[in-house]
């Protein structure tokens, strides 16, 4: 009850406070309001960049393991991986063999080629020669036209699904189905046309600037290394939950086929969408971090500001605080008084900043990348900010507590 | 010397010592002063700068406690009490005046008025109301929503009686209430605190004036720390002197 009229009290002195100083409040607020604004941002970012991540390996199944010569991200010594066998058609076919009934195997194999139709023409295209099974490995489909079929791969037919990005680079608006285009100096027919899959990431592969083929297809154009391609080969888990059991016996299978000793260690990488995210997450958070420490001292600056206006109101208020105790304030109310009007500074800048912060968030998703504030983002925002108006709060407000009243009575 | 049981007091101060360090020397603001004020009296404290007259003000309010000596005010024993018992006695039992008016500059006269019992945690409701009775009193209830500085001199000194009144203090004590007004509205003041007195008020008055301390009915003069004389004079008040309140000032007296 007493602790409800102390605050009821002091929110309309503060109130009355920033009220008789409006330059000096918005000022100090200012600061505030630019931490805030550069703190939100900064987790909005890495909210919009992950959610960008996401995005752009959508068409990396979560359920599917890549067995491929080298990792997909090399934390180590890059050495140590550099004189590893390539995983060729062979062992792929073994592979898929030994595995039969147990899960779906698909081969993949790619090379970049520059593409052409008629006068259009698109440098380093990434071209995959795959199998019917592609289309079962991720969520991505054909938007028109049909994917590769299994005829396609059997007969080495010179067809070819293409990309979002590849179509509009060679064929701009006009129904690519049935063109023939130029992969290399292969003519390829064009069957299907993939759905957008959302574009490269940090430089990351761009799912849709790719051109399916079929790989018998694929090793007739572009092999010329007597069948010894850098396969990868995909395998995909009949559930989610056997992920795990299915990557130990790929291993086993792989040592068995590449006949390794029980001390010799794997010399091919299995590679999971899980690793991928693994380690962006490590770095993502590695540049949070960064970025909140880096705009904390924004934030910082702007609580130094809010100290010492609060130093400057206390000593501006001395006599007041001498009449308040005079009248019965006790040092808690005081205390509370002061508190409470560092928080309300840093509140409003901490809202002004989030309204901000949305605004110039709707330019970011409208131009750079999914970006949306969510609420846990609203929430630790508000909290930094009552919290930075407290501990700013805590030495001015304690030296005004701490007051004598017969001084503060005397002071002009 | 003891205070009769049939005469309660007010307050009562036993060899009051209050020392200052001032730099390197000691200073003796009050010397071992005895003081007993019983309920319903109009006392002046008066002497001149230097006397100790602003400690003992300070101590008989609570802002302040003796370095030696007991200080009982109303029965309890406040020289002991810690800073938070100090404030609530200050809120509950003293009614200062300043000369200076001390009103919140930038809160309007209704809430300065509401702010002892903002401290001393009534409801709202009740606050109110008895902040608007405090100005009525001072016949200031048409200027509740004014600042202290649309006001007049006189009329910011009401707002401060009305601000001491508002908690039902047991003690009114001013401050040289008139020293920064015009002998006119200064009579005012004086007459508003007359009628509080003859209405049963305990008041305190602190001035070096010597009319304005005609008012009260027991003059305390102060110097150098003691107490100097302690008379009372009962044809300057408008108003009878409790019989026990002059039998109080008589054994108060100092020899």
């Amino acid at each position: 009850m007493k602790l409800a009229l102390d605050l009821g009290e002091s929110f309309q002195i503060a109130l009355r406070a920033l009220r008789a100083n409006k330059a000096r409040g918005a000022l100090t607020t200012l600061g505030i309001i630019i931490g805030i604004v550069a703190v939100v941002l900064t987790m909005t970012a890495a909210n919009g960049l992950q959610n960008r991540f996401r995005e752009s390996f959508s068409a990396v199944g979560t359920d599917v393991i890549y067995v491929s010569r080298m990792p997909w991200v090399v934390m180590d010594d890059f050495f140590l991986y550099r004189n590893r066998p390539n995983l060729d058609l062979r062992e792929a076919r073994a592979l898929e063999e030994k595995l039969r009934g147990r899960a779906l195997v698909n081969p993949t194999v790619d090379t970049r080629q520059d593409v052409k139709y008629r006068s259009e023409g698109m440098e380093g295209v990434t071209v995959v020669g795959t199998t019917d099974k592609q289309i079962r490995m991720s969520s991505a489909q054909p938007q028109s036209g049909r994917f590769l079929m299994s005829f396609d791969v059997t007969y080495k037919r010179n067809v070819c699904v293409i990309g979002t990005d590849v179509k509009e680079g060679l064929f701009g608006a006009a129904d690519p189905i049935n063109k023939t285009m130029k992969i290399g100096r292969t003519d390829f027919r064009v069957i299907g046309l993939m759905e957008k899959q959302g574009g490269s990431f940090l430089g990351g592969p761009n799912f849709d600037r790719q051109v399916f083929v079929p790989i018998s297809s694929f090793v007739k154009a572009f092999g010329g290394n007597r069948g010894r391609e850098d396969v990868n080969v995909a395998v995909k888990a009949p559930r989610q939950e056997a992920m795990k059991d299915l990557e130990y016996e790929v291993i086993g299978e792989m040592r068995k086929i590449r006949k390794l000793r029980p001390a010799e260690t794997d010399n091919f990488s299995i590679n999971k969408l899980d690793t991928l995210v693994g380690t962006f997450n490590n770095v993502m958070g590695v540049v949070l971090l960064v970025g909140l420490l880096v705009t904390g001292i924004s934030l910082f600056v702007g609580a130094v500001g809010v100290m010492n206006i609060m130093f400057v109101s206390v000593t501006e208020r001395t006599r007041e605080i001498g009449v308040r105790k005079a009248i019965g304030a006790t040092r808690q109310s005081i205390l509370l008084q002061f508190l409470f009007e560092s928080s309300a500074i840093c509140l409003l800048g901490g809202i002004i900043g989030i309204v901000l912060a949305a605004l110039l968030t709707a330019v970011i998703n409208a131009t750079l990348m999914p970006a949306s504030i969510s609420i846990p983002i609203l929430v630790v925002a508000v909290a930094v900010s009552v919290l930075v108006g407290v501990l700013s709060g805590v030495a001015p407000a304690y030296r005004g507590a701490r007051l004598d009243p017969i001084e503060s009575l005397r002071y002009e | 010397m003891a205070a009769t049981p049939t005469h309660p007091n007010a307050l009562s101060l036993r060899d009051v010592v209050k020392t200052y360090a001032m730099g390197a020397a000691v200073v003796r603001a009050l010397d071992g002063v005895s003081l007993e004020i019983a309920k319903n009296e109009y006392v002046a404290v008066m002497g001149p700068s230097g006397s100790g007259k602003s400690t003992l003000m300070n101590i008989i309010g609570c802002l302040d406690v003796p370095t030696s000596g007991t200080y009982c005010l109303e029965g309890q024993m406040v020289a002991e009490m810690p800073e938070e018992r100090l404030a609530e006695i200050r809120n509950r039992r003293i009614g200062f005046v300043f000369q200076t008016f001390n009103l919140l500059p930038r809160a309007d006269i209704l809430h300065n008025v509401e702010l002892p019992l903002v401290y001393g945690g009534v409801p709202r409701t009740e606050r109110k109301a008895r902040a608007v009775k405090a100005l009525q009193t001072v016949g200031l209830s048409d200027r509740m929503t004014h600042k202290p500085n649309e006001l007049s001199g006189g009329q910011r000194q009401r707002v401060a009686i009305a601000r001491a009144l508002v908690g039902r203090p047991s003690i009114i004590l001013a401050d040289e209430p008139t020293g920064n007004l015009d002998s006119k509205t200064g009579e005012g003041i004086m007459a508003m605190l007359d009628d509080l007195h003859a209405a049963g008020q305990t008041i305190i008055l602190v001035t070096h004036e010597e009319h304005i301390a005609e008012h009260a009915h027991r003059v305390v003069r102060l110097r150098d720390g003691l107490i100097e004389t302690d008379e009372v004079r009962r044809t300057s008040t408008r108003h009878p002197v409790p019989a026990h309140a002059r039998d109080m000032a008589v054994m108060g007296a100092p020899a």
